[in-house]
């Protein structure tokens, strides 16, 4: 348990970042909180934990596994509801199944998906444009990214639809609340993962292009991966590809609306969009916090950290730290070490989709302004992010036809 | 003068920049690491810019570019 006693002369912050918030409100409070000090207690979830704010640190801290652990991802919600993978295993276990994962998501596997990504991004587009607008995030955003996921796994595409009211489930369950329902959601992926691995223990599919069929025939230490870590893993897959791609592109979106200079540079210079995403990504990070567990007691930079702590890095503090990157909140695409941004995270559990991620990025962008290059935000209403992993609950968008 | 550039294995975790940065001098395997994680290579002049836009991409401190002179 974090002891609270040695917070003597370290700031406290009572924010409780699982709340829904004023969009672009809990960057605000990170920023404050940042200029406190580079450590502080945060007293509000039921476990206290340890902030670490400045980007130094929280990359340092990143890059060190057997000091701070995956036992906790997260300093939220340290107790685990829902087991996954490979993000809850340490160095050299993980490492070793990175290796059979890494080759799936590679940016030669990204590649190859390519025009299946193009085709799918251009019908969803061409449906939405005759609209003149629409909810970008609930009618574009994620259902991009869960045909992709499903696509990348070589699963029927047409699932899609099921998918969305279950990940809202598990990711309101990851902020403690609703339990009961989160876990009826996770049980009923589980039983689709679980159907689609029987599907291919009897009747086996092509291990060069078969997510799961080439899981079921990969070794660990000489080992089989036990069934259960394949519906596991899939399930990870699916949790962080779905819902961080949606709120990727409800933040973008919401900037291009209210910025027409760059998005008219943007689509007359349609090469400028990777070094755009790029940009967008670090400046609307959304995994805000990656939470670890301390494994002994250490001096970390004048922090006293005991074995069994639980730390908060601060990934979108990081990404706006003044120390690091000159002016933060401005979007600049000439910045320098623009790709130092920690919102895939870094260390050996950096984010396993980030190829995909970028890619899809791209493409999205790219596609959707070739198409509809003029639009605004259709409401003058206060938008909110939902806390614990950022996402825009709604973008309304319009356009002329 | 000649010049040598290097990728730590123990830090170099996938993240591919680069080689997008540098496409002309560095490549990605199978499983997104830049081919030369783990070694190291000899860099001629015309290559001096393209490995120092390598070293400057890399969230992860991997590159180092040491210059002999």
């Amino acid at each position: 348990m974090t002891d609270t006693s040695r917070a003597s002369g370290c700031p406290v912050s009572h924010h409780d970042y699982t709340l829904q918030r004023p969009l672009f409100e809990t960057y605000e409070l990170l920023d404050a909180e940042r200029e406190q000090g580079p450590f502080l207690l945060n007293d509000a979830r039921p476990r206290p934990f340890w902030m670490i704010t400045e980007y130094e640190h929280v990359l340092e801290a990143l890059q060190m596994p057997d000091v701070f652990s995956n036992d906790v991802t997260s300093a939220l919600n340290p107790g685990r509801t829902t087991d996954l993978l490979p993000q809850h295993l340490n160095p050299p276990q993980h490492t070793a199944m990175r290796r059979v994962l890494n080759r799936w998501f590679a940016p030669a596997a990204v590649r190859r998906l390519e025009p299946l990504v193009l085709r799918r991004c251009v019908e969803l587009i061409e449906e939405l444009r005759p609209q003149g607008g629409c909810d970008l995030v609930a009618d574009f955003a994620i259902r991009f990214p869960t045909d992709l996921f499903l696509a990348t796994l070589n699963l029927p595409v047409s699932d899609g639809g099921t998918f969305l009211k279950h990940v809202e489930n598990v990711f309101t369950g990851f902020r403690g609340q609703q339990l009961e329902q989160a876990a009826a959601s996770t049980q009923w992926f589980r039983g689709y993962f679980d159907q689609a691995v029987a599907d291919r223990e009897r009747e086996p599919r092509d291990t060069e292009t078969d997510f799961i069929s080439r899981l079921l025939v990969s070794q660990l230490g000489g080992e089989p991966i036990p069934r259960d870590d394949v519906i596991t893993i899939c399930y990870t897959a699916m949790l962080a590809g779905l819902d961080t791609t949606r709120s990727a592109l409800g933040y973008i979106f919401h900037h291009l609306a209210r910025d027409p200079g760059l998005r008219h540079r943007l689509t007359a210079q349609p090469e400028l969009w990777p070094r755009a995403v790029e940009e967008f990504v670090r400046l609307y990070p959304l995994v805000f916090t990656d939470g670890r567990q301390v494994t002994r007691d250490i001096d970390f930079h004048g922090l006293q950290l005991r074995q069994g702590d639980v730390v908060w890095l601060g990934l979108a503090s990081a990404n706006h730290d003044p120390k690091k990157f000159t002016d933060p909140h401005a979007f600049d695409l000439e910045r320098e070490q623009l790709s130092h941004h920690l919102s895939f995270g870094a260390g050996p559990h950096r984010c396993l989709g980030m190829h995909l991620a970028r890619h899809e990025l791209v493409i999205a962008v790219t596609e959707w302004h070739k198409r509809i290059p003029d639009y605004e935000l259709a409401t003058a209403d206060q938008l909110y992010e939902r806390g614990g992993q950022l996402s825009i609950d709604r973008l309304p968008l319009r356009w002329t036809v | 003068m000649s010049a040598k550039l290097s990728v730590d294995e123990s830090r170099c975790t996938g993240h591919g920049r680069c080689y997008t940065v540098a496409p002309k001098l560095l490549s990605d395997d199978d499983e997104g690491f830049v081919t030369l994680r783990g070694s190291s290579m000899e860099i001629t002049d015309d290559q001096l810019d393209d490995a120092e836009e390598a070293v400057a991409a890399c969230p992860e401190r991997a590159i180092t570019l040491t210059l002999d002179n």
